[in-house]
């Protein structure tokens, strides 16, 4: 039968499951309900569908699992008991968090409330030490008075500790030395480190981080525990076993264990991960990754096959410092909903109708027009196929939604449909330009990744109006996180932050400043059974202008060689330039913090190419629908994708259905399907 | 324009255009935010972007200080007024409290015009705090300032490029006059850049549209924002309704408190403002121009209506206001207006005072206002001159139905708090406490949030200004609710030389080896501290936002603590609070 690969996606409704055949290189999937109670179940229950079908346990060799277990009782509030240990005198970095409120309405909302403490006043402790700029200790720790104030956090059985001291990230001992009092004092809690999990200046994003990783950390601990019991019950030995990480790299079970926070924004990176693996096979190197679901949509960009990266993200308004991929949401999705003021002004968004009701064509009740109701009416979903026609789509109900909203503007039903879909699209192309022309790329040199329930059938227009080089849409869009987990390799982010002038130093002094760092990271890859040949050491530098607030990361080689400070200098002024559209070459430039990513390399698994089948195109061909483009209504023929061979070309107008999704082709447009069945879509002359 | 306005936009295009512009300001906003050089912009984020009409009238702003809705039409309108040649390439500096709409000096805006096919457009923009514009003292806002000539350099509309290329003779005067040349110039050529880069993407909006159908929904975005804002007046009930305030004191005549009062008469679809009652103009810089005081109601108007709506000139068209010349809220010039925010906080707390029975669902007691420290000399590290710029914030009111946030900016003001890590290792500054203070928050059913407490020990001989309020005048609780605590700051404190200075006050010499302690003032509290729930009170003691003597004081809660926790003793409570 050979060895396989599996990976999970656990969604709120699905999980969705990746095999692939690692000697034939056969890939199927499947969807099983999620089983938000204990997830592990419909986990065991896909891998027992491999099982049933005669694989032996042991020929199992790989299994990658995306989570939202952290995630999930982040947002809920439902993370364990848990304390913090502050620097002497600086409770407020907690409290007082970044102080202002978010821009824009919220600045004008007297109601707003900012996000609860994870850790209560009365759960957190002073510890009497201090550390200043330079890393010197000005105040030893007073380690009889931080046993002191450790007893009322043992009384409150907390089971959790943070400690995040002023400075930390220049001198550890302190922090280290807190946590072996707090295990002499509170044998068998979960100490977290702001020195070790995120070693960086501006202490409360540090805190932040720190925190939310103690709140969380014994769950997915007991949760990955509780997998691996599972899964080694069940004969599932192997060693490579990961967890998708939000810097869109895995990391083992037991790394994945004590660095929680880590997993918290994963939920795009294997979508992220599957298209930087597209760009290997469709040999396009610069990608708009667009995932486009119920009520929002996901944008990320890809260039030269390297997704890009973030160091500061929030969920729910609640701060975290770790390298992540940096993804643009917008509230746009196929549940978006359209309304008329009184004062004829047509609004779409940022409100959704949610899973209930629904859109209006779901029948469960909805009557406000939704996007997905516009893209009925347009004839772009047909009523018999949604969901490979497990469920029927009320065109009339999808109807009338639209109408209550064009007849206050006078305008024809379709025409306010069109009108609908245009506005989402140019707030979903609002946000591709955030993250890609508003930071110097062309997009004229991208293509657009397609996925998610809704993706392909905004993709075409969005692509087109952005002037882009086309659309890709690729075999499974639906499972496509769970295809990103097949196909990573193990990433483990480290930083240390030392404020340094470049003029003052030289190439040694910086590679000096990273030695640590490689050789930790190698040994933590070793230790995880990687080959020294499988590591690659990948070196940046966070720079800025003097004096200026916002870091930019200048990737480095491996070793400086002489005049290496000079050329980075440079390098440093044409990013900024790129990215800011002006430079200041006679300004001081500085080094705020030193990053290092070590990856350890799992082999690549070999996508499946497929040979022709000598199909005729048109045998493909369903149906013939009424769809509207351009004010205009075409009789267009409906592909069914399945049907469609390698090497198919066709043009649009047309959709193409498949089980989970559907893909328009605007006029004009042209479908050429690859030899790994991606739907390449060109945009045609004008 | 007239007949622009008059031809009918499509529906589709105008939110088109609409979020368009929204992505256009965010665009302006982030390469702002990310290349600005200053702590200011980079970390307190105190700036803003905007796209005008060829009238100077707001279409689009990114908000993050609600009251540049004000100073931008009026900055272009120094333009426009100033110019008749404006043509492509052109940029202007602008930082004139009275010739243009800055609150203040160190408020410099940069405004390009945006040109479509060889005709004036629309403009873009942007207004950002200068850590130092010159005059007496580091950061250019002297509390005892008795001229705007004694508030820095004061550029009125200048044309800082022509044909994109740099007046040099601007800069080097800008650069001449700062203690700061080197951020200011950098800040402003972020300002530039963000500039540019809305000027090009407005004009390839303008170029996907058509001229027409654009400078139509332009106008159309307007009149919208006038008509949601009349909608919703005009449900409120007719009537007069009448609040004031008061300013500790204008920084020159000490102890002196300044009202600001407003009567507000509201009839149908219309409502206007009336300062006739406030005080005359200050000798000290508490005043605040014309263009801040409609900012200001504006910013009101759209908290108690829809903080969501979206924000343009046509919000300060929606009503009309009276503000007596020669007054505080219309000073004549040269009257100083450095230390605005005070000011500008009592207004907005007046306002919401006065339409609290309009509205009683929103209503609010009153917040910590704002507050900025400054230090500058010259730094041991680089020998450069520095300025350390630090704004904050303190309690929030309480709510009809919520308690007060502690910690956090107030009302228009929205700045971050400076990293400790980040001050520590560009000044020779140490930060000793940083944490909230207990019972500051004013009593109530609904207790207000808290002050902050922050102690500076100064490392190098430095000069001290501070621009704070209501270290004389307590925010005011709403509906019975107790008063919030009062601010301070006081130098060397808990020694025998401890010396408290005033709410603001400019050039205090600090020498190496002081020591400064900051207290933020508490949010007002809602409804009497003898309704609060004695649970909601324990939870306080617990989490230590009150005291045991505070409970028993402001609450009637007489609580024990059994343990590591407070527990509430309820007949004793019952007792104390009988009668109340």
């Amino acid at each position: 039968m050979g060895q396989y690969r599996v990976t999970v996606d656990t969604g709120g409704t699905f999980s969705d499951f990746v095999y692939v055949n690692e000697e034939t290189d056969e890939v199927s999937i499947a969807k099983i309900p999620s089983t938000p109670d204990d997830p592990s179940r419909a986990i065991l229950a896909g891998v027992q569908l491999l099982i049933d079908k005669g694989v032996m346990p042991d020929d199992i060799t790989y299994f990658c699992h995306g989570t939202t277990v952290g995630t999930n009782a982040l947002l809920e509030g439902k993370g364990v008991k848990t304390g913090l240990l502050v620097t002497k005198g600086f409770r407020g970095i907690y409290e007082v968090q970044e102080q202002s409120r978010p821009h824009g309405g919220v600045i004008f909302d007297i109601l707003y409330d900012r996000p609860s403490l994870l850790v209560p006043a009365s759960l957190t402790a002073e510890v009497p030490e201090r550390v200043s700029f330079e890393g010197k200790v000005l105040e030893e720790l007073d380690e009889k008075a931080l046993r002191a104030a450790l007893q009322p956090l043992k009384r409150a059985e907390v089971t959790s500790v943070a400690v995040s001291l002023l400075f930390s990230f220049l001198h550890p001992k302190h922090e280290q030395r807190v946590r072996e009092i707090v295990l002499e004092e509170m044998p068998g809690v979960e100490v977290s480190l702001s020195s070790e999990v995120v070693p960086q200046i501006r202490e409360y994003y540090r805190l932040s981080t720190t925190v939310i990783n103690a709140y969380l950390q014994p769950i997915l601990a007991r949760y990955i525990a509780n997998l691996e019991g599972r899964l080694t019950g069940a004969g599932v030995k192997t060693r490579q076993k990961y967890i998708m990480q939000s810097n869109g790299g895995m990391s083992t079970f037991a790394a994945t264990a004590k660095k929680a926070v880590a997993t918290v924004l994963s939920g795009p990176a294997g979508g992220i991960t599957a298209s930087v693996q597209a760009c290997r096979t469709t040999g396009l190197q610069n990608l708009i990754t667009f995932d486009m679901g119920g009520t929002s949509c996901d944008v990320a960009l890809i260039k030269d096959g390297e997704p890009s990266v973030s160091h500061r993200g929030k969920i729910d308004g609640r701060d975290i410092a770790l390298p992540m991929i940096d993804i643009n949401t917008v509230s746009a999705g196929g549940g978006t909903l359209a309304r008329v003021d009184r004062f004829g002004a047509l609004e779409v968004g940022p409100q959704s109708a949610g899973a209930v009701p629904g859109p209006a064509c779901y029948g469960r009740g909805g009557t406000q027009p939704t996007i997905t109701d516009c893209n009925l009416v347009l004839g772009y979903l047909g009523e018999d196929n949604f969901l490979g026609g497990k469920m029927k789509l009320d065109r009339k109900a999808a109807w009338a939604a639209v109408e209550s909203v064009a007849k206050p503007l006078g305008m024809d039903v379709q025409d306010a449909a069109e009108g609908i879909v245009r506005i989402i699209n140019v707030k979903m192309q609002e946000a591709v330009k955030a993250i890609s022309t508003m930071r110097g790329h062309d997009l004229r040199d991208f293509h657009l990744l397609a996925f998610g329930g809704a993706g392909p059938l905004h993709s075409g227009r969005i692509a087109a109006d952005l002037n882009m080089a086309g659309v890709i849409v690729p075999l499974f869009p639906g499972v496509y996180s769970a295809m990103g987990l097949v196909m990573s390799d193990v990433k483990h982010d480290y930083v240390r932050s030392r404020m340094t002038k470049v003029a003052s130093v030289d190439e040694a002094f910086v590679d000096a400043q990273f030695a640590d760092l490689v050789a930790h990271a190698r040994e933590e890859l070793k230790a995880e059974g990687f080959a020294e040949s499988a590591i690659e050491i990948e070196r940046s530098l966070d720079m800025r202008y003097a004096g200026q607030g916002y870091e930019i990361s200048v990737p480095l080689p491996d070793k400086l060689t002489a005049g290496a400070l000079a050329t980075l200098r440079k390098q440093f002024d044409e990013l900024h330039r790129s990215q800011f559209g002006h430079t200041a070459p006679h300004e001081p430039v500085e080094i705020v913090s030193y990053r290092l990513r070590g990856i350890g390399r799992v082999p690549p698994v070999k996508l499946p190419e497929f040979k022709p089948q000598g199909l005729k195109t048109p045998d493909a061909i369903r149906e013939h629908r009424d769809m509207r483009f351009d004010g205009k209504t075409l009789s267009c023929p409906v592909y069914q994708r399945e049907k469609l061979d390698i090497g198919a070309t066709f043009t649009g107008p047309c959709v193409i259905d498949q089980l989970d999704c559907t893909t328009v082709v605007f006029p004009g447009q042209s479908v050429l399907v690859d030899n790994h069945k991606n739907m390449i879509i060109t945009m045609g002359g004008a | 324009m007239a007949s622009a306005a008059k031809k009918t936009v499509d529906a589709v295009e105008l939110e088109i255009i609409r979020a368009s512009l929204d992505g256009i300001v965010q665009e302006m906003q982030n390469s702002l935010f990310r290349t600005g050089f200053s702590t200011i912009i980079r970390e307190s984020q105190d700036a803003s972007c905007a796209i005008m009409n060829p009238q100077g009238d707001v279409i689009a702003q990114h908000v993050v200080l609600p009251l540049h809705i004000g100073a931008f039409p009026a900055c272009c309108g120094a333009v426009i007024r100033s110019y008749d040649d404006i043509a492509e390439g052109d940029a202007f500096l602008i930082n004139h409290p009275y010739d243009g709409g800055s609150p203040h000096a160190p408020d410099m805006a940069v405004i390009t015009p945006v040109f479509f096919k060889g005709e004036l457009v629309g403009f873009t923009g942007s207004i950002a705090h200068k850590s130092d514009i010159g005059g007496p003292v580091p950061g250019s806002c002297s509390g005892q300032a008795k001229e705007t000539f004694n508030e820095g350099l004061h550029l009125p509309a200048v044309r800082y490029q022509h044909k994109f290329v740099e007046n040099k003779e601007i800069l080097r005067i800008v650069a001449a006059n700062s203690r700061t040349p080197e951020l200011v110039l950098g800040d402003i050529r972020g300002q530039l850049g963000s500039s540019r880069l809305g000027e090009q993407r407005l004009g390839e909006l303008i170029g996907k549209f058509g001229r027409d159908n654009a400078v139509a929904c332009f106008a159309r975005l307007i009149e919208l924002a006038e008509q949601r804002m009349r909608a919703a007046i005009a449900e409120w009930k007719d009537g007069r309704y009448e609040a004031e305030r008061f300013v500790d004191d204008d920084g020159v005549d000490a102890g002196k408190p300044v009202r600001i009062h407003v009567v507000v008469e509201k009839k149908g679809d219309q409502i206007r403002f009336d300062f006739s009652g406030s005080a005359d103009q200050t000798k000290g810089p508490a005043n605040i121009r014309p263009p801040t005081v409609r900012a200001a109601i504006g910013y009101v108007l759209v908290s108690l209506i829809d903080p969501n709506t979206f924000i343009n000139s046509g919000v300060l068209r929606a009503f009309d206001i009276n503000a007596r010349e020669g007054s505080v809220l219309n000073p004549r010039f040269p009257a100083p207006v450095n230390t605005y925010n005070p000011t500008v906080h009592a207004l907005v707390e007046a306002l919401y005072g006065a339409l609290t029975d309009i509205v009683p669902d929103m209503a609010r007691a009153d917040g910590c206002g704002s507050r900025s420290i400054i230090l500058g000399g010259r730094s041991t590290y680089t020998g450069k001159g520095y300025v350390q710029y630090e704004i904050l914030g303190g309690g929030g009111g309480a709510r009809a139905k919520k308690d007060g946030q502690s910690g956090t900016s107030v009302n228009q003001s929205n700045a971050k708090i400076a990293p400790i890590e980040i001050i520590e290792s560009e000044f020779p500054t140490r930060v000793l406490r940083f944490e909230l203070i207990p019972d500051s928050g004013g009593a109530g059913q609904y207790r207000g949030g808290l002050g902050i407490r922050r102690e500076y020990l100064n490392l190098e001989d430095a000069r001290f200004s501070i621009r704070s309020t209501k270290h004389v005048i307590a925010p005011e609780g709403a509906a019975h609710g107790g008063k919030g605590r009062t601010g301070d700051i006081i130098v060397n404190p808990d020694s025998d030389a401890a010396k408290q200075l005033p709410t603001r006050y400019a050039d205090y010499p600090l020498k190496g080896g002081d020591q400064f302690r900051l207290l933020t003032p508490g949010g007002g509290g809602y409804g009497k501290g003898f309704a609060r729930d004695p649970e909601l009170v324990a939870r306080d003691l617990n989490e230590g936002y009150v005291t045991p003597e505070g409970a028993l004081r402001d609450y009637g809660v007489v609580a024990a603590r059994q343990g590591d926790t407070f527990v509430v003793d309820a007949a004793a409570t019952a007792k104390t609070r009988a009668g109340h």
